[in-house]
């Protein structure tokens, strides 16, 4: 029987050239110490010797255009490569020292889709889709040169409005739990983003965040009250600019009522950044 | 009030001015003749040739792709 043996949660600009860039030396201070404790979080998720890890994140409409945005995508297959872009700026940058490539877990992304489809969840799948910073600056950051397992991307539409609920997104974090369950794999689970930063993706709000709104946020995933999440509107997720939470709702569903510990919290006016890890039993 | 659905056209011109150097470089040189056959509103259209992403951005241009744009994206403060 397979069981999900790690879970963790992260911001996903994982930087200290950027948060210099973009906040002096306050900004490398916070993001060092951040990219420390999700190093710390990668000692533990070795131990559990998991034998792939599944990547709950959202597109920057780098992987996906207009022309489609799924809700909810699974990548599928047994490779995806990162996403490249000439003349990389900003948070694009961060991926230019990453490998190219990196192993699927074909079975375990198989089974999540097809059980998926079977259960009522109408996901997207994709062969081809690149990763951004979102999935692979948190993976390299937690594991650095150790081996990183096979991974299982799975893309939330974050942004795009509109966007699915926190509590389908919850609901499907349950639904990958279920067939963890069935499965004969110990699997890692990271969901990244966050936390509040851009509000209303508005470039005059750059710079802003809410904090009280975050701290909220965290006091419920300490004690395991996962129900008031649930009622999380697109409203408040695009005003307090924690519009990638629904990613963490996706591993909230999975492991609930698991309780967080907070491995890092720190603000800057760019961006509240977080380190969570559940405890698991 | 929930966050409007997003307007397509300009939030495509950005999309490809990311990911086609050739546009961009076309864009940089010459925007008014690089973006003419977008279908874009007067405002939206004098934005791009401005090159203002703040007004792009108000008029509902994605705020990530307004900031990852090669030479032409602004990264905003803090």
């Amino acid at each position: 029987m397979g069981k999900i043996v790690f879970a963790g949660a992260m911001s996903h600009v994982l930087d200290p050239e950027y948060y210099q860039a973009a906040c002096g030396d306050v900004g490398r201070q916070k993001v060092v110490a951040a990219m420390d404790a999700i190093a710390s979080m990668g000692d533990r998720f070795v131990e559990t010797k998991a034998e792939g890890l599944i990547v709950v994140a959202d597109d920057h409409m780098n992987a996906f255009s207009f022309n489609c945005v799924p809700a909810f995508c699974v990548r599928i297959g047994r490779t995806v490569q990162r996403m490249v872009q000439d003349s990389a700026e900003a948070f694009d940058k961060v991926l230019e020292h990453m490998p190219e490539e990196y192993p699927l877990h074909e079975a375990l992304g198989n089974s999540i889709l097809e059980q998926g489809l079977q259960n009522g969840f109408d996901l997207a799948l994709s062969w081809e889709a690149p990763v951004d910073h979102a999935f692979l600056s948190p993976v390299n950051t937690m594991l650095g040169k150790r081996p990183i397992p096979p991974l299982v991307p799975i893309f939330v539409n974050a942004f795009i409005a509109p966007q699915p609920t926190a509590r389908r997104c919850f609901q499907f974090g349950q639904h990958i739990a279920r067939v963890v369950a069935k499965s004969p794999w110990k699997v890692g689970m990271l969901a990244t983003g966050g936390l509040s930063h851009f509000p209303e993706l508005l470039l005059g709000r750059v710079g802003e965040t809410d904090t009280v709104f975050d701290r909220k946020l965290v006091r419920w995933m300490e004690t395991g009250e996962h129900e008031p999440l649930l009622d999380l509107s697109a409203d408040e997720l695009h005003k307090t600019g924690s519009h990638e939470f629904l990613n963490w709702m996706v591993l909230l569903g999975a492991i609930t009522p698991a309780r967080a510990d907070v491995r890092y919290f720190g603000e800057l006016p760019r961006i509240n950044l977080a380190a969570v890890e559940w405890s698991l039993r | 009030m929930e966050p409007p659905v997003s307007r397509y056209a300009i939030n495509s011109l950005l999309y490809h001015l990311k990911k086609d150097p050739d546009l961009r470089a076309r864009f940089i040189k010459d925007p008014r003749t690089a973006i003419a056959d977008a279908d874009l509103t007067d405002a939206e259209r004098a934005a791009f040739v401005a090159g203002d992403m703040r007004k792009i951005n108000e008029l509902g241009g994605y705020l990530h792709l307004v900031m990852s744009i090669p030479k032409i994206g602004t990264h905003g403060g803090h």
